[in-house]
């Protein structure tokens, strides 16, 4: 993996962007509806434009791009769908977590998603099987594979083709937030790792040095981020357009001190320090800015339905969508109430270290 | 299941409710609630996920049986005025029913809620409409058809403006009622109006000059088998799906003299009152939401395996007791300003010996022609409305209107800061409670909207309390 100079970066984030803006912000009421033809039509234009493979090199079929510039891909995608932006999040993750012999065995345009698990509560592992349920696995339903991650003493990282004897996947269908990432129930029985198509037992971190829960955090929080941005320039532009009192309601202060607000959130993005080689995210460093940007989306978007008042409410303005996306960014990989601990623990290890 | 609801009786609770200065039978009150939440219990609550689905694939779909099954618990006309028929509770009533049926499911409450504040300006006519509209809907609760009735006052181009005198006076109002012989004709469109597309009567309320709007509000009482009246649409929501928000149409729509509420140019100023006793309730509405989220999450920690060990968080703890600080104040806030317009604003009017002997005057009697005659006479709307200034002011109204104001902000906020937080504390893996608690923060984020946004909520709360200013609510004597 090479270092991308800045002019190939604000390339990069220029192309997502106009993505965003010309074909996933107009088909995002549809993919927030569950079309799975929409979504198709989406994920090919993804994938033309290597975005579901940024981080592998191009012998992979990938980009050969860097963690920020995947960060910064998500980020303009979630501008137009976040849901969306989390597919490409998660089969990013999801890759790079394979070694080349085993991304030999993925074909171009596959759509692969790590979903994290929690060791004991939700998987176990013993005699070289997998066993357990995972509910609302982001992105799972209609996926081509899996890689199972698990956290913990016992970490490894499975790697399962949907159609593999022994996995059965069920729609999660009361899912709020994120809809393009369409959840699945995962039950696992019995995956051995003769059927799975790879097996990573023992590894938490990809060839490249990336922490896939790291991925996982610092992803979300550009999503969050992206999701922000959209819902502020929607705000923005409607208290501008609408009037009540006989002006914009831009003019009332209780309007424009929440627009004030999303723009200060905005401004005030946490920024993501990666290791000196470039690589590796730094763990608490992703769990803060994951709970802040989610944390402040959810702000943002609350805020801007009320900007919208009973507009706002109404499913065909698109702005209460970005506010279920936001609750949905504050949940995964964990709740932000988790990841606090996470910080905290995290931050305790590295002072004794 | 653990339930938030005090241990302690109501009027424990809140002494106010003790000193009986609207005259109010606490031992109905109790059980009242007991029969709300049973109703809650038995029909909502085992519904609400169900009917939630439903109407998110369709929006204009409406669930008659639970209507018929409120009509059952008496659900739908208790509201009603005894003579009328119906269980002559007031704003206090009303709200504790709120919080119980929100606790199961705000969108069907607000089925109940949305009738409700549907025939409200009614009731500031007094005895002249017992015998008409009133009357019509605890009869067909009778005959198993029940009849709804939804409130319109929103526009397109008017949401906070028509919750407003001040901004009213610059509000574009697209509206308007034109005087016709015998009537007015009405034209234009209104939006966002709950039980709009089921309701068999609408009281709503248009300008009959567009000029001046705020001069010439005026409360009309429509028929909705009239004639250019139609349903234009009926809204996909967030959330509160059970009752549907439509928008309606008015082309030269025929309105009768006698359908005129009040008077001509009154509207205003009714609708201040209807707010002020429409806004505890909204905010025993968010109230009953929070609570049904804390319901909700305390039984799926003390239930489920998946949240095995959590309540032996601190975390866990500080949120829970956080929820119940913020459940309790809300109530209180709610209770208080629903008591302080009864025993306050209009407690005088509530008691006044010669409207409660009224009411005694049996139906035959004031239904004959001559006597209807004089109730429905200039005359008569003179009396009531002298009768509201000895029984009230406009300070004791504003007062009143600011502390609804204040429950309603409050327990918008508080409705999403539990509903948010009980979700993040379950997260995505916790099974059906989740479904439930997302379902709760849908519903939730209305109760920041609806009754005028909390913004404008808490400008009311400013001008009435902190400022001690008085705004116009009651009609002018004399005018007639």
């Amino acid at each position: 993996m090479s270092a991308t100079t800045a002019a190939e970066r604000a390339e990069i984030r220029a192309m997502a962007r106009e993505l965003a803006r010309r074909e996933i912000a107009p088909r995002s009421a549809a993919l927030d509806s569950g079309s799975e033809d929409v979504f198709a039509e989406c994920w090919r234009l993804l994938v033309e434009l290597g975005l579901d493979r940024v981080l592998l090199d191009e012998s992979h079929g990938g980009a050969g791009l860097d963690v920020p510039d995947l960060l910064a891909t998500v980020e303009e995608l979630a501008v137009g769908d976040g849901g969306i932006a989390m597919c490409v999040l998660l089969c990013n993750a999801a890759l790079a977590t394979l070694s080349d012999e085993q991304l030999a065995d993925v074909p171009a345009g596959a759509r692969w998603v790590l979903v994290p698990a929690a060791s004991g509560t939700e998987v176990t592992q013993s005699a070289g099987q997998l066993d357990g349920e995972v509910a609302c696995a982001l992105g799972a339903h209609g996926a081509d594979g899996l890689v199972i991650f698990i956290a913990g003493p016992q970490s490894a990282a499975w790697a399962i083709a949907t159609g593999a004897q022994g996995l059965k996947l069920e729609p999660d269908t009361d899912q709020m937030g994120l809809r393009a990432a369409r959840a699945a129930s995962i039950e696992m029985a019995h995956i051995a790792s003769a059927t799975a198509t790879v097996e990573l037992g023992g590894s938490v971190t990809s060839t490249s040095g990336l922490s896939a829960p790291g991925l996982l955090r610092a992803g979300t929080a550009a999503i969050a981020h992206g999701i922000a941005r959209r819902a502020y320039e929607m705000a923005f532009e409607y208290a501008n357009a609408r009037r009540q009192g006989g002006v914009e309601i831009i003019e009332h202060e209780a309007v424009s001190d929440m627009l004030s607000a999303m723009a200060v959130r905005l401004a005030c993005r946490p920024q993501i320090v990666l290791d000196p080689a470039g690589t590796a995210i730094e763990e608490a460093q992703a769990l803060a800015a994951k709970i802040a940007a989610t944390d402040a989306a959810v702000a943002s978007t609350t805020d801007a339905v009320q900007v919208f008042g009973g507009t706002g409410y109404m499913v065909e303005t698109g702005i209460e969508k970005l506010m279920r996306d936001a609750k949905y960014c504050q949940l995964f990989p964990e709740p932000n109430w988790v990841a606090h601990g996470e910080l905290m623990r995290s931050e305790r290890a590295g002072r004794a270290a | 299941m653990t339930t938030s609801t005090p241990e302690r009786s109501l009027c424990e609770s809140f002494p106010r409710l003790a000193a009986n200065g609207g005259g109010l039978d606490v031992g109905e009150l109790e059980r009242l609630r007991a029969r709300a939440r049973r109703f809650a219990e038995e029909h909502v609550r085992p519904r609400a996920l169900e009917i939630d689905r439903r109407t998110d694939e369709d929006p204009s779909w409406f669930d008659w049986d639970l209507v018929r099954a409120g009509v059952e618990h008496g659900m739908l006309g208790f509201m009603i005025p005894k003579p009328a028929g119906g269980g002559g509770a007031r704003c206090t009533q009303s709200s504790v029913v709120m919080e119980e049926l929100c606790a199961a499911c705000p969108g069907i409450a607000l089925i109940f809620g949305a009738h409700a504040l549907g025939f409200s300006p009614l009731l500031l006519g007094g005895p002249s409409q017992w015998d008409g509209v009133l009357a019509d809907l605890i009869a067909s609760e009778r005959t198993g058809e029940p009849l709804l009735m939804a409130c319109a006052i929103t526009e397109p181009e008017a949401g906070t403006d028509v919750e407003d005198p001040d901004l009213l006076t610059r509000a574009r109002i697209t509206s308007h009622a034109r005087r016709v012989p015998g009537g007015f004709r009405l034209n234009g469109a209104k939006r966002f109006i709950s039980n709009g597309s089921v309701a068999r009567w609408i009281t709503l309320l248009m300008p009959t000059d567009p000029r001046r709007p705020l001069e010439t509000w005026t409360c009309f009482l429509l028929d909705t088998r009239s004639e250019g009246f139609a349903v234009a649409r009926v809204e996909h929501k967030m959330g509160q799906r059970a009752c549907p928000a439509a928008e309606l149409t008015f082309n030269e729509v025929f309105v009768p003299d006698e359908q005129v509420v009040s008077r001509e140019g009154d509207g205003a100023g009714a609708t201040m009152i209807v707010l002020a006793s429409s806004r505890p309730p909204v905010g025993a509405i968010a109230t009953g939401i929070a609570r049904g989220a804390y319901e909700r999450l305390l039984g799926w920690l003390e239930e489920d395996r998946a949240a095995r060990g959590m309540l032996e968080r601190q975390h866990v703890q500080l949120a829970l007791a956080h929820m119940e600080e913020d459940i309790h104040l809300a109530r209180q806030a709610y209770m208080d300003a629903a008591t302080e317009l009864e025993h306050t604003a209009l407690g005088a009017v509530m008691s006044n010996p010669g409207a409660r002997a009224l009411e005694h005057v049996p139906a035959s009697i004031r239904r004959r022609a001559h006597v209807r005659g004089w109730l429905t006479s200039d005359r008569a709307r003179d009396a009531t409305i002298a009768l509201l200034h000895r029984g009230t002011s406009d300070r004791a109204m504003t007062r009143s209107l600011a502390l609804s104001s204040l429950a309603k902000a409050r327990g918008g906020d508080v409705a999403m800061r539990v509903t948010g937080a009980a979700l993040e504390l379950v997260g995505l893996r916790a099974g059906p409670v989740r479904a439930e608690l997302e379902k709760l923060w849908r519903d939730a984020k209305l109760t920041q909207i609806y009754e005028g946004t909390n913004q404008l909520n808490r400008l009311e709360v400013y001008r009435g309390l902190c400022r001690s200013e008085t705004i116009s609510c009651l009609p002018p004597v004399g005018r007639s």
